[in-house]
């Protein structure tokens, strides 16, 4: 290790003495650590949510709904008011000049816009 | 930079006795850790982990937090991104929480000791499922042996503290836009009702996102400048939420003065090209000795050289000469075998050479070009002579004759050719020269009118230009997301005219494709590659860019018309010319608020949910309160606590924005949190230095006997 890594303490230590057991001996090297941990949707299932009476709050119960307000469609590109769509790269614009941007964009740039609002093709 | 880490190793862990509980807001963004009782966190860093490989000795390691870039150089950071324990609010991987912990401690000065013989206090989110509950739970209990542990929740903790402020009262409403979420909790009596509480997924991670997305999209060359920490500076510094949406946006779409001043620029780092200082006056001079002395040099081998290759010519000359003379005096009949010797063929082959010669002795000795004219026609019509057996019939002729002559077509034809070429070449030198002193004279002597029959002209040009581009562009589209289009040209169709015959002409009988070499020349004429992108510098083009050349020469008035020249939504990159310091400027002028715009909006970023001004209302709904009075009292003390709750504009934003769900006149009064960042971890220190902190956690034991479902009720009590 370099000097001045060691000084600045960068790196953990592999030993603390508070610990009753070290991390080499929980999780061995080799091991794949993807299986050892639950992602979250899964911990959420495995709640049984619906089992319990709906009345009380759980972690899924305090999720908002969705809006009531009419959406706001702003512009993909500049951020304006937007009440047009381009039918065929289903992007937003606000006025004439930024449609031809539009249509001289390529292709990824305009998936990207897209992914700004989570309306992009995925192909699975 | 506003937050700044504080990772120094406290000293004075041993001086704390076993009672003093260790307090820990654990937070998506930040891991503050400390004493009870104190008014600020020891301990203080970003809550990832990195395992780069050490380059030299090639081990992973494991970081903790956020470190300087350039010590970081000594490890390959390519394969470890920084990973952070929680997905969402809630913490998933305990693996790296079993970092950030160690990390924590061992800062706190507790390395040495057998085991952190403190309770503990620790923050979770509302209503964490009880698996990360428990496994938080047992990673205290049996690797770090902490004897009583209490589970709080950050914004009630926050909640907490203000109310002792007087910032705000017993009951109230937190809204707490975090991280990764955003929570709106209902407090009666002092105490949080998760049952009316709401949680949208739009925090302050998601913002940095969408400034850096669209910072990257809009300067895709500068690109590599907008790392995620540098962006999130930005947003810090810069973005604010602006207190109506669409007027604000509509002064910037007006650009009026006032967008101006809210614009913000961030200049690049950018070296000016270095100005080269002409060289010295001496430099000079003593350059050009040298190099006079090299022509010197040169012209003296170049006059020796020539002086003997025109001694050489002379003698050949010489000879040739006498060789005539000599076929003079022979006869007809006898010159064949009296030129055998000599190696010429004719008398006419012997009389071109000569001539040849003497063409090029007069060359080497300088003389002017125009005779040589005269002379290459004469060696031309010689040449001709060269090919007697062209005009003669092919049935006159032997096999070996025929191939002769086929030959000799051949090179008749070449010549012919080379000819032909050279004579065009002149004439449209000619033909431009003509042009050019046409114009010139068109100009003087009517100047206003040629201006005019020039801007017509150019005007045609550039629509004819744009037409074209448009096309392209559409024809680009025509199949929606297929790679670059197809264009509808001849090339492209006769394209797809050879991949269906080739594809479907096969079905029937044996494939004999590729039998034959030709066959493949196919794949050639399919092939994309041969499709140039721009079919060359089309001869409209060519034709416009001499116009606006000669108009830019002519009229000091004339402006060309900018093509596409917005600046402000995309910029383009200048190939042409040398970059100048406003290309590495990054304007960052409606970004500013239309990032933060998502927290109220969230479908602009795609998320189906309400908006934090909404939330209050849900929040609301969902406690089913009967009387309008109870209400009002909610909404007359608005807590913002809060990472993301730092953002000027934002209580204005959210007054405004819960009035319009309140019935007409209710008291609304909305305060920001004394310190949005600090305040969790204040509020649980004094909870936890209060007298009764112990009744409110549970021990290794409790956990053990009483089970998950037990721990799944287990509530704090924050009033006490």
């Amino acid at each position: 290790m370099e000097a001045e890594v060691v000084e600045a303490e960068l790196v953990l230590p592999a030993y603390f003495s508070f610990k009753r057991i070290q991390s080499h001996e929980k999780y061995p090297k080799g091991q794949s650590s993807a299986r050892r941990f639950k992602h979250l949707k899964q911990i959420i299932q495995a709640e049984n949510f619906q089992n319990y009476p709906p009345d009380e709050p759980n972690y899924v119960n305090i999720e908002s709904p969705p809006s009531m307000h009419p959406c706001k469609r702003i512009c993909d590109i500049t951020g304006y008011e937007a009440p047009y769509l381009d039918p065929r790269t289903k992007l937003r614009y606000a006025n004439t000049e930024v449609f031809k941007i539009i249509r001289s964009l390529p292709n990824d740039h305009v998936q990207r816009y897209l992914s700004l609002r989570n309306a992009a093709v995925v192909l699975k | 930079m506003p937050f700044i880490s504080q990772t120094r190793r406290q000293s004075d862990y041993n001086l704390f006795p076993s009672a003093t509980p260790i307090v820990i807001d654990n937070g998506a963004s930040y891991f503050r850790i400390g004493w009870a009782g104190e008014n600020d966190p020891r301990v203080v860093f970003r809550n990832i982990v990195q395992r780069p490989r050490h380059k030299a000795t090639g081990e992973t390691v494991t970081v903790v937090g956020d470190h300087d870039p350039a010590l970081l150089k000594y490890f390959d950071c390519t394969r470890s991104g920084p990973r952070s324990a929680f997905d969402s609010n809630v913490v998933y991987q305990f693996e790296i929480m079993e970092y950030i912990l160690d990390f924590g401690f061992d800062r706190m000065g507790a390395n040495g000791s057998q085991q952190i013989d403190h309770p503990v206090l620790i923050t979770e989110c509302v209503c964490n499922p009880v698996y990360s509950r428990s496994k938080m739970a047992e990673l205290l209990f049996e690797t770090y042996g902490v004897p009583s542990v209490a589970f709080g929740v950050d914004a009630a903790f926050s909640y907490k503290y203000n109310q002792q402020l007087g910032i705000c009262a017993r009951d109230g409403l937190a809204i707490c836009p975090g991280f990764t979420t955003a929570h709106v909790i209902p407090f009666v009596d002092g105490e949080p009702i998760y049952k009316g509480s709401c949680r949208t997924n739009i925090g302050g991670y998601h913002i940095t996102d969408q400034l850096k997305q669209l910072l990257s999209l809009k300067y895709p060359h500068h690109m590599t400048k907008f790392t995620w920490e540098k962006v999130e500076d930005l947003k810090m510094e810069h973005c604010y939420i602006a207190p109506d949406y669409a007027a604000e946006a509509r002064l910037f779409q007006n650009g009026t003065k006032e967008a101006e001043e809210k614009t913000r620029t961030w200049q690049l780092p950018w070296v000016p090209p270095a100005v080269e200082e002409g060289p010295s006056e001496e430099e000079l001079a003593r350059k050009a000795a040298i190099r006079e002395r090299q022509g010197q040099r040169l012209r003296e081998m170049a006059e020796a050289k020539r002086s003997s290759r025109i001694n050489e010519l002379e003698n050949e000359l010489q000879g040739l000469e006498f060789l005539l003379r000599q076929l003079e005096r022979v006869e007809e009949e006898d010159i064949p075998s009296f030129l055998e010797e000599t190696g010429y063929v004719s008398k006419q082959e012997v009389e071109s050479a000569h001539a040849k010669a003497a063409q090029a002795l007069r060359k080497a000795k300088g003389e002017p070009k125009g005779e040589q004219v005269g002379i290459e026609e004469k060696i031309d019509s010689s040449t001709n002579e060269k090919f007697p057996l062209i005009n003669v019939p092919d049935d006159m002729l032997t096999p070996e004759q025929l191939k002769e002559k086929r030959r000799q077509i051949f090179l008749k034809t070449t010549t012919e050719g080379r000819q032909r070429a050279k004579q065009k070449r002149i004439e449209e030198e000619l033909e431009r020269e003509r042009k050019n002193q046409e114009d010139e004279e068109q100009r003087l002597e009517n100047p206003e009118l040629y201006l005019e029959q020039l801007n017509i002209r150019y005007r045609e040009l550039s629509e004819k230009v744009e037409q074209r581009k448009r096309l392209k562009t559409n024809g680009n589209h025509t199949n929606g997301g297929m790679g670059r289009g197809e264009r509808l040209n001849a090339a492209q169709k006769e394209r797809m005219r050879l991949l269906t015959t080739a594809a479907f002409d096969r079905g029937k009988g044996e494939d004999t494709f590729g039998a034959n070499d030709e066959d493949w020349q196919l794949y050639k004429l399919m092939s994309k590659d041969n499709d140039d992108d721009d079919d060359g510098v089309d001869p409209d083009e060519a034709e416009l860019i001499r116009v606006t050349s000669r108009l830019q020469e002519v009229d000091p008035t004339f402006v060309p018309k900018l093509e596409l020249g917005l600046s402000q939504p995309v910029v383009e990159v200048p190939k042409f010319r040398p970059l100048t310091k406003e290309d590495f400027q990054v304007v960052l002028g409606v970004e500013r608020f239309r990032c933060p715009e998502i927290l109220f909006h969230p479908s602009l970023i795609g998320v189906d949910q309400v908006g934090l001004d909404e939330m209050a209302g849900v929040s609301i709904r969902r406690l089913s309160c009967e009387t309008q009075e109870f209400e009002d009292r909610l909404t007359k003390s608005i807590l913002i606590t809060g990472g993301s709750s730092l953002l000027p504009g934002m209580t204005e934003r959210l007054e405004a924005g819960i009035r319009m769900i309140r019935p007409c006149g209710a008291p609304i009064c909305v305060f920001r949190a004394s310190d949005p960042i600090l305040d969790a971890w204040r509020g649980a220190s004094s909870y936890a230095s209060a007298y009764q902190f112990a009744s409110q956690t549970f021990t290794r034991m409790d956990y053990y006997e009483k089970g998950e479902d037990w721990l799944r009720e287990y509530q704090l009590r924050y009033t006490i």
